[in-house]
């Protein structure tokens, strides 16, 4: 498992080169927006659960066969089955997040993934659906945009432009959705 | 690679639970400390030559034949030449563990099998640590680099040191 630290000390050492640079003015940028980024990080492990369901009724919604016998979520196990799993993601996301590096994601979550569906019969369309639903609420939330009529969610954190790390969220969701497609 | 945000998320991960709070916070208060370690890392990008060959100097003030303690003086050039070229490396190394913020460079790349290596190729360790102790002499506030950074540095030479002690 990397993160962006080592992630540069990997590279740095497969030329046998010192970090210097160019390289510690990227490093100095991710500590100067380190706050940010537990915020962001906060914003979507506070809502994670909210996200997960959301994102799994939004598909079953979408496309009333899965509920129905034979459907991808018919039955209270396959449906709980497939809670647990877009949790699962949520949280290897947020770990990416958190890391600024998606080695985590890759190596532990996403490696042998679609195999793992295939074998279970998962309907990859389905399932990539769940994830970008997943996106665009994440998202939301760490640009706090996620409620545009009424008040804004009941955290309060310093404005501020978080286009960059919802960029890089969005980022990891779509290595997930590719990833399973 | 070990790292603070590696390790955080390791244990999270093996508790299959979010980020909490407490894993944020020791987060925060380890990048609050990264300004420190990576002045300190561009210090030694920048000047590792002259570090390195003010130990080797050192190294062969102490121990004047050489490493190996059978190099006859007038041959010395060649066994300056390498010690030289391991002080880098092990400055490239301390380089990275400062970035990192953690050990995890300097075990995995330098001294995990280092007591081994040395024992068969007879070279007494005291050597490096002749050199490493004039690193850590040389080092200096606020000439140098700041007052925490220096603490930084001197505590990545000190865990090379005692590795090698």
């Amino acid at each position: 498992m990397l993160d962006a630290f080592s992630r540069q000390a990997v590279s740095a050492d497969s030329s046998g080169s010192f970090i210097g640079g160019a390289q510690l003015n990227d490093l100095k940028a991710f500590i100067a927006a380190g706050n940010k980024r537990l915020d962001a990080v906060n914003a979507i492990t506070a809502n994670a659960s909210c996200v997960v369901s959301d994102s799994v009724a939004g598909i079953c919604c979408e496309n009333t066969g899965l509920t129905a016998p034979n459907g991808g979520v018919y039955t209270n196990r396959k449906m709980a089955a497939c809670l647990r799993d877009a949790e699962i993601i949520m949280r290897y996301v947020s770990y990416a997040l958190l890391a600024g590096d998606a080695s985590v994601l890759q190596d532990r979550c996403l490696n042998g993934l679609r195999e793992t569906y295939a074998a279970l019969g998962v309907p990859s369309g389905s399932a990539s659906r769940a994830v970008a639903i997943m996106k665009a609420s994440a998202c939301a939330h760490i640009t706090n945009t996620n409620n545009t009529t009424g008040e804004k969610r009941k955290m309060p954190v310093t404005e501020g432009d978080c286009n960059a790390l919802s960029a890089e969220a969005a980022s990891y969701f779509d290595m997930v959705i590719s990833a399973i497609s | 690679m070990k790292s603070v945000l590696t390790t955080v998320i390791g244990a999270a991960d093996s508790g299959s639970r979010f980020p909490t709070s407490s894993d944020l916070e020791s987060v925060q208060g380890s990048l609050q400390r990264a300004a420190a370690r990576l002045e300190a890392a561009e210090k030694i990008a920048q000047n590792y030559d002259a570090i390195a060959q003010r130990a080797v100097d050192a190294v062969y003030t102490q121990y004047p034949n050489g490493a190996t303690g059978r190099q006859p003086r007038q041959c010395a050039t060649e066994g300056k030449e390498k010690c030289k070229r391991d002080f880098v490396h092990y400055l490239r190394l301390i380089n990275y563990s400062l970035v990192v913020g953690g050990t995890g460079p300097l075990d995995e790349l330098a001294i995990n099998g280092q007591r081994e290596v040395y024992k068969a190729l007879s070279i007494d360790p005291g050597t490096y640590v002749a050199g490493f102790t004039q690193m850590r002499n040389d080092g200096c506030a606020p000439r140098d680099l700041s007052p925490q950074a220096l603490t930084e540095y001197n505590a990545a030479l000190d865990y090379v040191i005692n590795s090698l002690a």
